[in-house]
């Protein structure tokens, strides 16, 4: 069976991981993604043999190309007309500069579908700024909000907005392909990462328009709506020192989850108090029911306390670390989550997929193929793309065209 | 005014918080998408805020954009069969299981009637598994996913992250499986259903996470990174207190080029030191590097630091609160605010997520649809 995407060629020019990630989904979707690097970029987190690049890069073909090179900008620019989507995540130009910008290659090439990536987006006193997301969660109120009252220094401890980037573009990618289907003509997509961020603090915004009220970081409580208990609560500690912690999740929704977590603790006086019955009288005395919750949580072990809680109607769920996720989630190694890549001779041993978590009925995504090295697949692309031969791509890779 | 990329795409809305996100991104892309609700409400126009002159809930506004509303009784015989029609001529039906309306509605049929349907079927965990049958509102579906470990510091419990961005990672998701499933179905006319279960999609976006559990070994790193607050896992980039507020600082990507700056402003200290710059001693150059601009952050303006940071091509971000975002001089260039309506009454939101540029992005304001006449309201019936 073929997957969604068999047949659709992506020109991939982008690094890191928010560009990556977005392709990494139309690559595990069937299509022919065709990753663009050079030994000039290969280096960091861009190497072929970085875990970094490893996690991002599975299912996508590699081509080198020497964009320095008038010979390199030549084929890439005829790359460019056989590709049905372009894509990059550079600053502001830098295609442009390769003689590959969005003008150029709508003029041959109508139906190229070209997604640019920036950090600010293109136009405004900001397009020009240099952007990890790192710098994104700052200036777009995620690292403020994500935190406790009083403190700015927090933040998302993981890139959030630079998946979330990809996974716009990937969203926007597919409905560029509806848009074109119906007009037969491709278009330019400006996503800004800046942008996307923002725009996750919807109700906050309308919020700050409305009301005039400004958004504050609640540490696990709800920002707008009451609930109580709803928060994280130690358990006993499954080792040494910070990664040795143990935490359980518990959120009650509704006055009946309460009344559940009231059966699940054995009913404790301080829980029967009738003042406490419905949520107003529970987010009374929030601090006092976080600390009744956190001692008994502290006797306990998460695991166990989930699966009371859960057979009870109380949603809680165990503070999962990456090993918890790897090693011991029953719920991932029933979906077949993670899967093992046929890799060998890899520094890293024995790899793995975190695979698309779309569990398509007919069009199943179930291949994971490796990241390649650079250049690996030259022959091939070149030759499925551009008809050369293999003496052409020879003689490319003898001149400093190809790599 | 052009239409939108999803201009001849109809959606049967029938997610949760889940899911709701994939229908707003399709509904803003010009798709025709209605959300039924009961006659007493869809409950999410419970959550908050509230718009304080009339009670509406912004929450409701920002995330039900550019729908067609649609009152259903579920005990209703003809509202019920109304609602099956819409499902018969949908392209995409999204689905969060336990929503509205769901164990009334013959969507076996309907998918048998309809081969191209694509069925978006939403859930925490999906269709099996020991934890199927959790309860797992946001922070729960955080915790559980492998994000809240990973947020806050010592300091603190383990931290979600603000609102519901887990959701939005499953929402997204939904709108990408919604489109691929479409555009097989465009191909070859077959149709299908598609699990969407959000644990797996939360695990998916943890960037450093898995790869940590499964390389950290052969990385000399631990299997497990320790909370750490606003600092990235390389280390290199890091929150840092500053004169009234507070900056992300990082000497990424030109190490050089940092140190010179310090230099310049007579802060490096010892930085210098030969044993800094053996390729060896990375991570000790990099903790060392990072003490010193703590001090050097310290005592200076982040607005100031970050403009000047950026002129440098240094990719510092000021820590900036809603407020802030409000009056930004990029968005106001890129005109990015939009007015929604609510209750009438045009109120600031967010723009779009994307700019295409041949088939715009909208946020049509909500729509109630009359029932009796909903199929010819939308238009559905005549183009099918």
């Amino acid at each position: 069976m073929s997957r969604p995407l068999e047949g659709l060629r992506v020109l991939d020019f982008t690094h890191v991981l928010a560009g990556p990630y977005a392709t990494r989904i139309l690559g595990d979707m069937g299509a022919d993604v065709v990753k663009v690097n050079s030994r000039e970029r290969a280096i960091a987190g861009n190497g072929p043999e970085s875990p970094y690049y490893i996690m991002w890069n599975r299912n996508k073909r590699a081509l080198a190309l020497n964009m320095r090179s008038d010979s390199g900008k030549a084929l890439c620019r005829r790359l460019c007309d056989n590709a049905d989507v372009v894509i990059e995540n550079f600053a502001v130009g830098v295609l442009d500069r390769w003689g590959i910008g969005y003008t150029t290659v709508s003029e041959t090439n109508p139906g190229a579908i070209y997604v640019q990536m920036s950090g600010m987006g293109h136009g405004g006193p900001w397009s020009s700024f240099v952007t990890y997301a790192p710098t994104i969660h700052a200036i777009s109120g995620l690292t403020l909000l994500t935190s406790v009252p009083g403190r700015e220094d927090i933040g998302i401890g993981y890139s959030y907005n630079d998946h979330q980037a990809g996974l716009h573009a990937a969203f926007a990618i597919l409905a560029a392909l509806e848009a074109r289907r119906r007009t037969g003509r491709g278009q330019q997509i400006d996503l800004s990462q800046f942008e996307t961020g923002v725009n996750f603090h919807g109700p906050a915004l309308l919020d700050w328009f409305a009301n005039g009220r400004a958004a504050r970081p609640v540490g696990n409580r709800l920002p707008w709506d009451s609930a109580a208990p709803h928060g994280v609560y130690p358990c006993i500690p499954k080792g040494e020192g910070i990664t040795g912690e143990r935490w359980i999740a518990i959120a009650c929704l509704t006055d009946e989850h309460w009344r559940a977590l009231r059966e699940v603790m054995g009913r404790p006086a301080w829980a029967m108090d009738p003042a406490l019955n419905a949520v107003e009288g529970r987010m009374k005395t929030i601090e006092r029911i976080d600390t009744e919750v956190a001692a008994w949580t502290r006797q306990h072990d998460a695991l166990t306390l989930m699966h009371r809680c859960q057979a009870a109607g109380v949603p809680a769920g165990l503070v999962q670390d990456g090993t918890d996720l790897t090693d011991h989630d029953p719920q991932i190694r029933a979906a077949r989550f993670i899967q093992p890549i046929d890799e060998p001779g890899s520094p890293l041993g024995q790899t793995f997929a975190d695979r698309l978590p779309l569990h398509f009925e007919k069009t199943p995504c179930d291949e994971y193929h490796r990241a390649r090295l650079l250049g690996e697949d030259n022959a091939a692309v070149l030759k499925d793309w551009l008809g050369l031969s293999a003496d052409d791509v020879r003689a490319g890779e003898a001149d400093g065209t190809l790599g | 005014m052009q239409p939108g990329p999803l201009a001849d795409v109809r959606v049967l809305d029938l997610t949760d918080e889940r899911g709701i996100y994939a229908a707003k991104l399709l509904a803003d892309l010009g798709a025709s998408v209605v959300r039924p609700e009961p006659p007493g409400g869809d409950p999410l126009r419970q959550r908050g805020p509230f718009h304080e002159k009339t009670g509406v809930s912004l929450w409701y506004t920002w995330f039900a954009s550019s729908r067609s509303i649609f009152t259903c009784d579920p005990v209703d015989k003809d509202s019920l069969s109304q609602l099956q029609q819409l499902l018969e001529r949908a392209d995409i039906l999204l689905t969060c299981d336990g929503g509205f309306a769901l164990d009334a509605l013959d969507i076996s049929g309907a998918r048998e009637r309809h081969p191209a349907l694509v069925h978006i079927a939403v859930s925490s965990f999906g269709d099996q598994g020991p934890w199927r049958d959790f309860l797992a509102p946001d922070l729960i579906a955080g915790a559980l996913g492998g994000a809240v470990a990973a947020t806050g510091v010592p300091e603190t419990t383990p931290l979600k992250t603000f609102g519901e961005l887990n959701f939005m990672v499953s929402g997204v998701y939904a709108g990408i499986a919604a489109l691929s499933a479409l555009y097989h179905a465009r191909a070859t006319g077959e149709g299908q259903r598609v699990s969407v279960p959000v644990h797996e999609c939360i695990a998916s976006c943890l960037e450093q996470v898995l790869m940590l559990s499964w390389y950290g070994g052969k990385m000399n790193r631990g299997r497990i990174l320790p909370r750490q607050g606003g600092t990235h896992w390389s280390m290199a980039f890091t929150v840092m207190p500053a004169k009234g507020g507070a900056i992300m600082t990082t000497p990424m990507p030109d190490f050089d080029a940092q140190l010179a700056w310090l230099a310049e402003e007579d802060a490096q200290q010892d930085l210098f030191d030969e044993k800094y710059h053996d390729p060896a001693n990375l991570p000790l150059y990099i903790g060392r590097l990072m003490q010193v601009m703590r001090q050097w952050v310290a005592g200076q303006n982040p607005e100031e630091l970050f403009l000047r940071a950026q002129e440098r091509h240094a990719p510092y971000g000021w820590v900036l609160p809603i407020e802030r975002l409000a009056d930004n001089p990029q968005l106001a260039a890129r005109n990015w605010f939009v007015p929604f309506d609510v209750s009438g009454e045009p109120v600031n939101g967010p723009g779009a997520p994307y700019r295409f540029s041949a088939t715009p992005w909208k946020n049509a304001a909500m729509a109630q649809v009359n029932g009796d006449d909903v199929l010819a309201d939308l238009g559905w019936e005549a183009s099918r």
